[in-house]
This record gives structure tokens, C-alpha cells and sequence, in this order.
């Protein structure tokens, strides 16, 4: 193609660079990471096996007791320790990376990609988390919602509910009240229990009775990202990777489920050393030629229920099917 | 070196063939069995005797290539796939299986062990989750263990439904996973017997332990609400003294509590319908005269990962790559260095 107008343009001068990179890299999606927050904390030492007991002893009888002065002694007790054990398990991620790749590569391949696996890291143990809390607690259908499937969506009876359950089995609570302040439009939240959502719930969320969302809390300081809303004694937190069952409702649509817990209901156990290993392989080492290098991430992790009487929730769908 | 074999092993079928579950750590890009067993056999009907798997999508789920003799006079090989063939073969699972595609069935019947009647291809052991039971909406959802399997129905030995009022009339049912994710898992309860010590049913067949604790959620709408803990003095957990296949004993008096019954099925949607089970620890005992010590499972007890994922799921029967009962199965897995076996890089 020729041009006459004897004007120098991008016609017959194209740019020597045809694209640049913007100054930053665009933001690589990360879901919520709620199933670890919440539960107990413990470390495992090296050397001694890999699972973790974790006991509690049971509390004594309350009958009987008195004494008449007869001289006779009381019945002993003897009391009983429960035992919950936990496997420790390790997981691992890698990328191996071509010399090529970093030579050329705009965004500092070796340091991203380090980045990455250690959001794969975090990603990984959150939803190990999950898959404990869905597969080994018992769990209520929803009965209190209008869309006639079963179980329903949430209802505030259901709620209600799983907090009698909690409350009766003498659970304590996990997060402290907020106290009321002079702000229009805001209300006090109790001291709660925790409830993990699907972010698939979060409009039927909103309409139970009784519902106050986050930016209802009279204050924001110290509230988390992943928080939604709190309804009754419980405030609920969503991920998109929250637990969830496709197809097999009554009328086939996906169930969601909603761990509610209190204090001490759940325990991650870390191995001491191994919480998150990141490492690199030289190419010296990974390549004979010394062309590839690895980079790896590794961590430990043990689960368990601890207190099933601590913890409950409920199986839902959602008000429109989805 | 494109190819290399990454996991190989032998694997005899039992008395009763089971699926063959073959963890995959690394993955897997083509895969092959061997049946030693049929292969030195003449045979008359369809055996298998050789199955072959691609990865990256090439073999879709449940199928592979075919090997089979069927010629008792010339011994002859044949080669079909497995879904032309009908017949049930392998499934790559690089990620929790979520339930498979729904089947609908047509009546789950009164009786001590119901019976459902559905024409399906699942496979004795197989666990499904069974919903919308017209007529028996008290089970809709639970998930049952299943046996006696033909290709028009199986058995639910978990569930006794001869109390139910009517019989269902027309079901859908989904084949689910093994295992949950992680184990022990919670359980839905069918059956509680008021006993000295209580003998409780589940729907399916269960890993709990002898010396187990374990804590029950009865809904007010089965009756034996005295086993939720808040009713139990000192709300110890109840311990586990005797395993079955689908019941296990508690060291519970139930004789006093009120009789455990299924709610009616018209109590759908607004009743809850599921009474389950959860796994609650163990206590450690040692009894001097019997000299039994429990409290020490470290196999079965301890929260753990339920299926290690990626597998290959290698289908049982005749003219499936797991084989029949005592046929001795060879496997091999194999991964390439480079590419996916679709998109080859040369190395």
C-alpha cells in the first residue's frame, strides 16, 4: 500500500514496538479463604508419629452427691477422656520453569510464580478445611423457606434452630458483640457463633427475617473482607468455594451446606517446620543442561472435628434455583 | 524418553469383583490392564482381556478400548470400545467426583431390605444418593450403600421400609463417590432399636470402629430424640461395642427412649427427614480378661483424607477391564515426560 499525502504517519512508520506491558500485572483471582478461621490452632513435633491426638476429659456426673452423715462414702466416679486423633497429611505443588522463559519473559516470571504457589498454598488448605467440615459433621436440612424443595432455602427459624442445638450442647461462642453506636441505619450485633456461607446464598442471605448486613454493623474496625451479614446468634461468612452438592435436592437442584460452630469445634494441626515450605531447584539440578528450574510449595496438615456437640448447620437450596 | 510408566501393579479379584481404585499421583496419560487370568482361559462369551485408556478427553468417561475374546473355537480377539460393548470401563477422576448423571427409577418397594428398580450399570458397593421418592419422600436425599446390583435395580440393605406406608412410585437416584473427601464420615440413620444396648442401622456400609464415640442429630420428627447429647447424663458420647456391616451397637439404654420411626413421607417439605450419625473421637480401654484394647485405631479412626485423588477407576465385570471374581488384574500407567498425549511436545 502506497500513500501520496507526503505526511510521515504510522502508515509507513508503524510503532518498533507493536505492544508494551502496562506497569503492573492485573489481579490474579484468589476466593475467600474462610474454612481455616474459626478453628483451633495446634502444632505436631517431628519424630513421633504422624497422628496428632488431641483428648478432653468429659465432666462428671452432677447426681447424687450428698452426704447423710452416715459415715458412708459416695459412689466414685470414674471419669472418661475423649479421644480425637487426626492423620497428618502433606501436599505439594510445582512449576518448572525453562530458562527461555525468565530470559524473555516480561514479569519476573521466577518471583510470580513464587507468589503463586503460595496462594496455592493458602487456596489448598482452606478448602482441605471445607471438605472436613462437609464431609464429617451432621447437618439439618432447612425446613422454614418458601421454595418448597427440600431442604429449603434459609429461613430464620433454621437458624433458630442450629443455635437450641449449639446452645443446648453448652457451645461457646466465637466472636464478641459490637456494641450499638449513634449511627443511623446501624444496629448492636450479638456475641456470635461463625457460619460458612456459598456466595450462591448471599441474596437469600439478605432476606431472612431479621438479617443485618456488614455495613449495618456499627463499626467496620476490625471486620474481615469475607464477612456478609449476621442473622440471629450467627455471622456469616461466603466463598465461592464454600461447600456445595450439585443436583440432588428434592427438585435436583444443588445443596449448599452451612457449617454454624462455636469455640473449639474444629482443629487444624500443623506439622512443626513444614506449615509452608517454598523452595528452588536450580537448573543445575533439575536439567542436565541446565535449562529448567523448579519451584515448589509443600506444607502439612491435619483436620479434625474436635467437639461434634460444638458444631452443626444446615443444608439449603437457594430461593431461585440454581 | 516420551513415555514413561509411572505406577504399575497386580490386583486379584475378590469373591464378590470390586471396582479397582488405582491412585494416580502424577497423574496419567494413558493407562492399560492386562487380565492374566482370562487370557490363559479359551472362552465362549465376551472377556475381557486387555483395556486401553487416553488421556486429554481422547476415551470419554467410562469407556477405552475393548480387547476381548468371544470365540471358543479360534480363541479369536476381539476389539470394540467399552460403551459399544454396553459395558462399564475406566474413569479418570483428577478431582472429588461430583455425582453422576441422574437415572430416573420407577419403585422402591415395602420390605426388610427395599429393593429399587432402575435400569442403571452401577456395581455392587456403589454408594448413590437417592431424591424425589413419590411416595417415600422420608429418603429423599440420604445416601445409600448399594448391593444386589442387576441391570434394572439393586438392593438397599440399609434401610428397612416395611414400616413406610406406601411404596415409592417413581425416583431419580445419582451415583456419588466412594468415599467423602474426608473420613470418618457422618452417616444417616435408618433404624435405632430399644435395647439394653441400642443397635443402630445406617444406609450405608460404614468404617466405624469398636471403642468409636460417635454423636447423633434425631430430629424431633423421629421420636428417639433422648440420643441427641443435651439428653444424655454428662452428655458423654456414646461408644461403639459391636460392628455389622450396615448396624453398629451403642453402650446406650434405648430400651426407655421413644421408639426411632421414619416421619411420613407427606411430611416433605416441612419435616426434617434426616437423622444422622457423626464420628466423635474414640476412648482408650483395655480389658485385662479379654485382653481387647481399643482407643488405638489409627487406621480407621483418625480424621483423614477419604480417596486420594487423581484415580483411575477400573470397572469390575466379565467384559470390563477390572474382570470377575478371582481374575488376576495387571496394571500399568503411564505419563509423558513432555506435552499431554493430544498435544505432544518433542523431547
Amino acid at each position: 500500500m502506497s500513500f501520496s499525502t507526503g505526511i510521515t504517519g504510522i502508515q509507513n512508520m508503524a510503532p518498533e514496538l507493536p505492544v508494551q506491558a502496562s506497569e503492573d500485572l492485573l489481579s490474579t483471582p484468589m476466593f475467600n479463604l474462610i474454612h481455616s478461621f474459626g478453628v483451633d490452632l495446634h502444632h505436631a513435633e517431628s519424630y513421633i508419629g504422624k497422628t496428632t491426638r488431641m483428648s478432653r476429659f468429659e465432666r462428671l456426673s452432677t447426681d447424687g452427691g450428698q452426704l447423710d452423715g452416715s459415715g458412708i462414702d459416695p459412689a466414685s466416679e470414674v471419669p472418661v477422656r475423649t479421644d480425637i486423633d487426626a492423620t497428618m497429611e502433606i501436599y505439594a505443588k510445582s512449576i518448572v520453569t525453562n530458562e527461555q522463559l525468565v530470559l524473555w519473559e516480561n514479569s519476573k516470571t521466577l518471583t510470580k510464580f513464587t507468589a503463586l504457589l503460595g496462594q496455592w498454598l493458602r487456596e489448598k488448605e482452606d478448602l482441605l478445611m471445607r471438605d472436613l467440615f462437609s464431609s464429617s459433621v451432621s447437618y439439618l436440612n432447612a425446613t422454614g423457606g418458601l421454595n418448597g424443595d427440600q431442604p429449603s432455602n434459609i429461613s430464620l427459624n433454621d437458624v433458630n434452630n442450629i443455635e437450641n442445638i449449639l446452645l443446648g450442647n453448652d457451645a461457646r461462642s466465637m466472636l464478641t458483640n459490637l456494641e450499638a453506636t449513634l449511627k443511623f441505619a446501624t444496629g448492636g450485633v450479638r456475641d456470635a457463633f461463625i457460619a460458612l456461607a456459598n456466595t450462591n446464598l448471599s441474596s437469600d442471605l439478605q432476606k431472612v427475617q431479621g438479617v443485618l448486613l456488614k455495613s449495618a454493623y456499627p463499626t467496620q474496625e476490625g471486620i474481615r473482607p469475607e464477612e456478609y451479614c449476621s442473622i440471629s446468634r450467627f455471622r456469616f461468612f461466603v466463598s465461592s468455594k464454600a461447600a456445595k452438592t450439585p443436583g440432588i435436592s428434592l427438585k435436583g437442584n444443588t445443596i449448599y451446606t452451612i457449617p454454624m460452630y462455636g469455640l473449639e469445634a474444629a482443629a487444624k494441626i500443623e506439622q512443626n517446620n513444614y506449615t509452608a515450605v517454598i523452595g528452588y531447584r536450580p537448573p543445575w539440578v533439575v536439567s542436565s543442561v541446565a535449562q529448567n528450574s523448579q519451584l515448589y510449595a509443600k506444607f502439612a496438615i491435619a483436620r479434625a472435628i474436635t467437639n461434634q456437640n460444638w458444631i452443626s448447620g444446615l443444608n439449603v437450596t437457594t430461593f431461585m434455583p440454581s | 524418553m516420551p513415555f514413561t510408566i509411572v505406577s504399575q501393579g497386580t490386583q486379584i479379584q475378590p469373591a464378590t469383583a470390586i471396582n479397582l481404585i488405582v491412585p494416580l499421583p502424577s497423574g496419567c496419560d494413558y493407562f492399560k490392564t492386562y487380565n492374566l487370568t482370562q487370557l490363559a482361559t479359551t472362552q465362549s462369551t465376551g472377556r475381557n482381556v486387555m483395556g486401553e485408556w487416553f488421556g486429554g478427553g481422547l476415551t470419554a468417561v467410562n469407556d477405552g478400548i475393548d480387547y476381548f475374546k468371544s470365540n471358543s473355537s479360534s480363541n479369536a480377539m476381539n476389539v470394540s470400545t467399552f460403551a459399544q460393548q454396553s459395558v462399564n470401563g475406566f474413569t479418570y477422576v483428577n478431582s472429588f467426583p461430583a455425582p453422576q448423571a441422574a437415572l430416573t427409577g420407577t419403585t422402591i418397594t415395602q420390605a426388610t431390605n427395599a429393593v429399587a428398580s432402575v435400569t442403571n450399570t452401577y456395581s455392587n458397593g456403589d454408594q448413590v444418593v437417592i431424591y424425589n421418592a413419590v411416595g417415600m419422600q422420608q429418603i429423599s436425599g440420604m445416601t445409600f450403600t448399594i448391593s444386589s446390583v442387576s441391570g434394572s435395580g439393586f438392593t438397599l440393605l440399609g434401610l428397612n421400609s416395611s414400616g413406610f406406608a406406601t411404596a415409592a412410585t417413581s425416583f431419580m437416584v445419582r451415583r456419588v463417590a466412594l468415599y467423602t473427601p474426608v473420613e470418618p464420615s457422618y452417616l444417616y440413620v435408618t433404624g435405632i432399636s430399644q435395647a439394653t444396648q441400642g443397635v443402630v442401622t445406617v444406609s450405608q456400609q460404614h468404617n466405624y470402629q469398636v471403642g468409636q464415640a460417635v454423636e447423633f442429630t434425631i430430629p424431633g420428627s423421629f421420636g428417639m430424640v433422648q440420643l441427641n447429647n443435651y439428653y444424655l447424663p454428662q452428655n458423654k458420647p456414646p461408644i461403639i461395642t459391636a460392628v455389622t456391616a450396615y448396624t453398629f451397637t451403642i453402650n446406650v439404654n434405648t430400651s426407655g427412649f421413644t421408639a426411632f420411626a421414619f416421619p411420613a413421607s407427606a411430611s416433605s417439605p416441612t419435616a426434617q427427614l434426616f437423622a444422622t450419625v457423626a464420628p466423635a473421637g474414640q476412648q482408650a480401654t483395655y480389658n485385662p480378661i479379654t485382653g481387647i484394647q481399643t482407643g488405638y485405631n489409627f487406621q480407621y479412626v483418625p480424621f483423614r483424607t477419604g480417596i486420594f485423588v487423581p484415580y483411575m477407576m477400573v470397572s469390575a465385570g466379565a467384559q470390563s477391564p477390572g474382570g470377575s471374581a478371582g481374575d488376576t488384574i495387571v496394571w500399568q500407567a503411564y505419563k509423558m515426560e513432555t506435552g499431554t498425549i493430544n498435544s505432544p511436545v518433542p523431547s
